[in-house]
């Protein structure tokens, strides 16, 4: 009796040491309520970061010939849509932000300027287009399709050990998408698009920086497969080289 | 049935296992030997390159100058812009291996495995294999130091990481010099390299940041991805043997576009409608802002111009490190019985065995006694030949002291040996008789002079177990020049004629010539083999520098060529010397090779170079 009471007592103190171990640093499990995202943020996201173009150069940094859709798979119905580009049409539309919506935003050359906006809610605002991505850890709501949809997020925490500072990513699901651009060159997203990202921070050793955006974009209305990409920004010490300007569609 | 007393102690100690468990758990530690690995960062198993994105830049793909959003400067620019495709024909070209992070932009298939200590299943290093040029990497996460500075570079380098979270961060250095993009961008055997592994469930986003002093004006960054194979895939290899492509074509031809006359320098531009200015890559062309920049599309041509061929100004000065001058003598082992001395001044290779040690070259005799030392420590028998390749005195100053330090029994109480006193009495030196003419002259010591001399092309001997060829190289650095290739261990020793720190020591003076420096160049290529993929095999001991393998070799003979052309070309339009030099021809080495003081500048080679193309050599000997 005596035995099977000690490992009982063993067990728990296992558990309850563990889930302590696994939830250091956040105040889970220490009988507080929980920190808001932005108190239990897993790294410092805020302030400037400039794009580093150094992926898809050739259809970031300049607008793709109509027609070139490499590295991307779509079904036909979507390359129909792309055939049709036409940027004329787009500006009489008054939709010249159609390649900067948030599938894209983050991949358009320019600046980010970063804040919270309060304890549950990041602001992602990017000069390039003049775009506001409002990234929310609370609640989902409800509303008609934008450029930026609605972004919910959420604090992804490696496993560590207790005492070790927590680590992850922050993971922003975007819906209710307004249809617009994957590239500039007219390469379709419809409205039933879902955008999937993670945001990770690395630190380098001489000081520098980096948020590295890792994209993913379903949508069975225009795509074959799912749209993977992965971009990254650099740290700015400051808002040099910040320059609002207006969405372009050539 | 336990009794009562083993009951509880049973008891006792099954509590403490429980109790101590529970303390490790509180400190994040487990039993699975990971105590460094957060789970679920195994990144064990088969994974691809992700290909949707930079599609088109895969492998020998990317168009001719398709430069945009790599931070080249001038010298990687230059280095581009002079590349033709057709060098790939080459024969030491067509294996080429693939340097991380352009590794992870090459279709074919990755795999990641885990090597643990058999005793304590703690991690030591994460194993890694790509299918594209079978390259393998180990990541070592052990807290293990980086190599010597003078140790062999690889194609996968030498790497160290570590976790952070759901990253593996390493830490890459000695990589050969690989491509940013094998359309000509070089990535230097000077870069380093960070890497971050970010790992989300089936897919890794990869950022790499190389630090290239010598071809790139800032890090470059940039990420790919790679996503796991949904099931193990059956394709690992890749075959590859290099064989004759181009038949006729010389062994000393190393295709390259004279800056300024690149046949298809707007091909790529004008296919894309981009400006040229863009194409041509630079820091500023990975920022947003380059597209200010194209708003006028006559001044960006006007740039894009000044950019083609170097620009004027001071020449300059390598930018590799060279950081083992502290007055100390280090060993590196080679292969096989060879070691290499570095330290006082030209490297010292020694081969031992069950004989006594035989030593090619003595350095430049400012740490004799430390090189005598390390030779000691090698080995247990006394110095029994000493070879010199060469007269200079970074190479034969060491003579008199490491002779008087050996002992050669080859020769006491041979027929003739009573003719001579000293008999045995200290190492025989043996060398080409124009080192013994050149230090006869140059009136050192006659201590110091070779005793054993040779006129053929070839001295061979049978020394610790291993024929060992000695081969005079005519009219290279000067008339005085051998190679020695220790069969067995199969290392050459080549003397000055190649260095990884300089342009060759051309000295016309004495009869050297950039044409003998490239045929003696190719005689060593003549004898290497590569083990895999022009890695290893043959190994290479220069006269100063790193220890490589045929690759460096093939590299700086290409240089010589594509550096030669030039200085004709410039020759056969009549320029004069002040011409060739103000054309800055080796603008694209010099951040490599280049120096602007000291015994052996930039300017005087390239004049070595000149008066050796205009008035070549006759003779191959002064006898």
């Amino acid at each position: 009796m005596r035995f099977a009471l000690l490992i009982g007592i063993g067990v728990v103190i296992i558990s309850g040491a563990h889930a302590q171990g696994r939830g250091a640093g956040r105040g889970e499990g220490r009988g507080g309520p929980p920190p808001t995202p932005k108190a239990g943020a897993l790294y410092d996201i805020t302030g400037y970061w400039v794009s580093v173009v150094t992926e898809d150069w050739r259809f970031r940094m300049v607008t793709p010939p109509k027609g070139v859709y490499t590295g991307i798979t779509l079904n036909a119905e979507g390359r129909k849509i792309a055939d049709a580009w036409d940027p004329a049409k787009d500006e009489a539309a008054g939709e010249q932000c159609k390649s900067y919506g948030a599938p894209a935003t983050l991949r358009v050359p320019g600046r980010l300027r970063i804040t919270w906006q309060d304890d549950q809610t990041l602001k992602m605002e990017a000069d390039a287009g003049q775009q506001t991505r409002i990234l929310h850890f609370d609640s989902a709501e409800s509303g008609a399709g934008t450029w930026q949809g609605y972004s919910k997020a959420t604090w992804e925490m490696v496993p560590v050990g207790r005492g070790v500072t927590p680590v992850g990513s922050l993971k922003v699901v975007t819906t209710r998408l307004k249809p617009g651009y994957l590239r500039k060159n007219g390469v379709p997203y419809s409205a039933n698009a879902v955008l999937t990202e993670y945001l990770d921070r690395v630190n380098e050793p001489n000081g520098d920086a980096y948020l590295t955006v890792t994209t993913t974009v379903e949508d069975s209305t225009y795509l074959a497969q799912p749209f993977l990409t992965s971009s990254h920004y650099k740290k700015q010490p400051d808002s040099s080289g910040w320059r609002p300007s207006p969405c372009s569609a050539r | 049935m336990f009794s009562k007393m083993t009951r509880k102690m049973t008891v006792i100690a099954l509590a403490t296992v429980l109790l101590s468990a529970a303390f490790l758990f509180a400190q994040g530690l487990d039993f699975s030997g990971r105590t460094n690995q957060p789970a679920g960062m195994d990144l064990s198993g088969t994974w691809y390159p992700q290909p949707g994105q930079d599609s088109g830049l895969i492998t020998a793909s990317g168009a001719l100058v398709e430069y945009g959003g790599i931070p080249l400067n001038e010298a990687g620019r230059l280095y581009a812009l002079a590349w033709s495709p057709s060098r790939i024909q080459g024969r030491q070209h067509q294996c080429m291996g693939y340097v991380p992070p352009y590794t992870y932009n090459q279709p074919g298939n990755l795999r990641f495995w885990e090597e643990r200590d058999p005793y304590t299943q703690r991690l030591l290093a994460i194993k890694h294999y790509w299918q594209i040029s079978e390259g393998t990497r180990t990541i070592w996460l052990d807290d293990r130091p980086h190599p010597s500075p003078y140790a062999q570079h690889t194609w996968s380098g030498f790497s160290t990481g570590k976790y952070e979270g759901n990253t593996l961060t390493v830490a890459t250095t000695h990589l050969k010099r690989g491509w940013i993009r094998a359309n000509g961008m070089p990535q230097s055997d000077e870069a380093t390299l960070v890497e971050h592994f970010i790992r989300h469930g089936d897919r890794i986003t990869y950022l790499s940041v190389v630090n290239d002093p010598v071809y790139l004006a800032e890090p470059f960054s940039r990420t790919y991805t790679l996503v796991r194979n949904q099931k193990e895939p059956d394709a690992w290899l890749y075959a590859c043997d290099d064989g004759e492509q181009i038949l006729g074509r010389r062994e000393d031809q190393a295709e390259s576009y004279f800056w300024g006359r690149h046949p298809f320098l707007r091909e790529f531009a004008d296919k894309n409608h981009i400006p040229l200015l863009a194409t041509l890559g630079g820091p500023e062309t990975m920022y947003p802002d380059l597209l200010d920049k194209l708003k006028d599309p006559a001044a960006a041509d006007k740039a894009a111009q000044s950019e083609l061929i170097p620009s004027p100004g001071a020449l300059h000065a390598s930018r590799a490190g060279d950081s083992l001058r502290d007055g100390e003598i280090h060993a590196l082992p080679v292969q096989g019985g060879l070691y290499m001395l570095v330290g006082d001044g030209g490297n010292v290779a020694v081969q031992v065995g069950e004989q006594g040690a035989m030593v090619v070259n003595t350095g430049a005799g400012q740490l004799s006694d430390k090189v005598i030392a390390a030779i000691r420590n090698l080995s247990e028998r006394p110095i029994q030949f000493i070879v010199n390749t060469s007269f200079h005195p970074d190479f034969t100053g060491g003579n008199v002291k490491l002779r008087a330090a050996g002992y050669d029994p080859s020769v006491v109480g041979s027929f003739f040996s009573g003719q001579f006193a000293d008999a045995g009495q200290g190492a025989t030196i043996i060398g080409h008789l124009n080192v013994q003419v050149r230090l006869t002259a140059l009136k050192t010591p006659s201590e110091g002079w070779p005793s054993d001399t040779f006129v053929q092309a070839r001295r061979r001997k049978f020394h610790n177990g291993e024929a060992v060829e000695i081969l005079y190289q005519p009219n290279a650095i000067s008339d005085s020049d051998s190679i020695v290739h220790f069969r067995r261990s199969d290392v050459i020793v080549t003397g000055d004629i190649f260095s990884t720190v300089s342009y060759p020591r051309i000295d016309a003076k004495t009869g050297g010539s950039i044409q003998g420096e490239i045929q003696a160049l190719n005689n060593i290529l003549d004898r290497t083999v590569y083990k895999h993929d022009e890695e290893g095999g043959t190994m290479i001991i220069p006269g100063h520098g790193r220890v490589c393998d045929e690759w460096e070799v093939a590299e700086y003979r290409d240089m010589l060529a594509i550096i030669r052309d030039r200085v004709a070309d410039l020759i056969r339009s009549a320029a004069n010397l002040d011409q060739v030099k103000a054309a800055r021809v080796t603008a694209d080495y010099d951040d490599r090779y280049g120096a602007v003081s000291g015994a052996w500048t930039t300017d005087m080679f390239v004049e070595a170079v000149y008066n050796s193309l205009k008035n070549p050599p006759k003779t191959a000997s002064v006898n």
